[in-house]
């Protein structure tokens, strides 16, 4: 197994910096390019979510991602360092655009129905020592 | 984000917004949806430039969506990479902004 490892404090500019990483093992690994746009944007909602909800946005706290790679998968890890209460309750369920959440102002929380749409698995598990939600896409041929 | 990130372009009725910022996302997004409190009857956002978009960015391209409907005007979208159209198929963005081809702009110069 292969590893890849990025650490970043908890402000939004650097989710960047994971996202272009997951691009960069996304082609090492010869994934599709439609795939890649997925990897990319499950990581980017999932560190996003750490960033804000699991870290509360204080940058002294650290978003740890990791990237493993074997002969069948890519597993993504992305930990925080929140208490995980909060992240104890996530909603994979689907969310889509609906005109009475625009007349009430409710823009967001696409994020984990586009992540449990976009990887082949998912799962969060929590402790008091943060909360870690781990993205799999499987290679072309392996059993899910 | 101070970076200019629309370039705003008229004729007639028609807004055309080039988005020039290559990620829609939670860093340009303040920047993206100030724009939208100067919309024309007919909007389109260009997506030409733009790479990558995430849910902060969905949240806001929803706000010229709010505005658009508020004030009875049209918003489509143009120039969407195949991935940003299935994701906007996924969140039902497509509904409320549908994609418009460059060449139907053309009757509005």
């Amino acid at each position: 197994m292969e590893r890849v490892l990025v650490n970043i404090p908890s402000n939004p500019v650097f989710e960047r910096v994971v996202r272009a990483s997951a691009d960069e093992v996304g082609q090492a690994i010869g994934l599709a390019p439609d795939r890649i746009e997925d990897l990319k944007l499950a990581v980017s909602e999932a560190v996003n979510n750490a960033i804000e909800h699991g870290n509360g946005r204080q940058i002294s706290k650290l978003v740890e991602v990791v990237f493993m790679l074997d002969q069948e998968k890519l597993e993504v890890r992305i930990r925080d360092e929140g208490e995980g209460t909060e992240q104890e309750r996530i909603d994979f369920g689907r969310r889509v655009v609906e005109e009475t959440n625009l007349e009430a102002g409710m823009h967001r929380g696409f994020g984990m129905y586009l992540i449990n749409a976009l990887v082949d698995d998912c799962e969060v598990s929590s402790s008091q020592q943060g909360t870690i939600m781990t993205l799999r896409l499987y290679r072309e041929g392996h059993q899910r | 984000m101070t970076n200019q990130v629309i370039n705003r372009e008229e004729f007639g009725d028609v807004a055309v917004l080039h988005i020039t910022t290559t990620s829609v996302d939670a860093i340009s997004a303040a920047a993206i949806e100030a724009a939208c409190t100067d919309m024309r009857p007919i909007t389109v956002l260009d997506f030409a430039d733009v790479a990558f978009i995430n849910s902060a960015g969905i949240s806001a391209l929803l706000k010229f969506v709010v505005s658009a409907r508020k004030s009875g005007y049209k918003l489509f979208a143009m120039n969407v990479s195949p991935h940003h159209q299935k994701i906007f198929k996924m969140v039902e963005m497509s509904r409320f902004m549908p994609t418009i081809e460059e060449r139907d702009l053309a009757a509005y110069r």
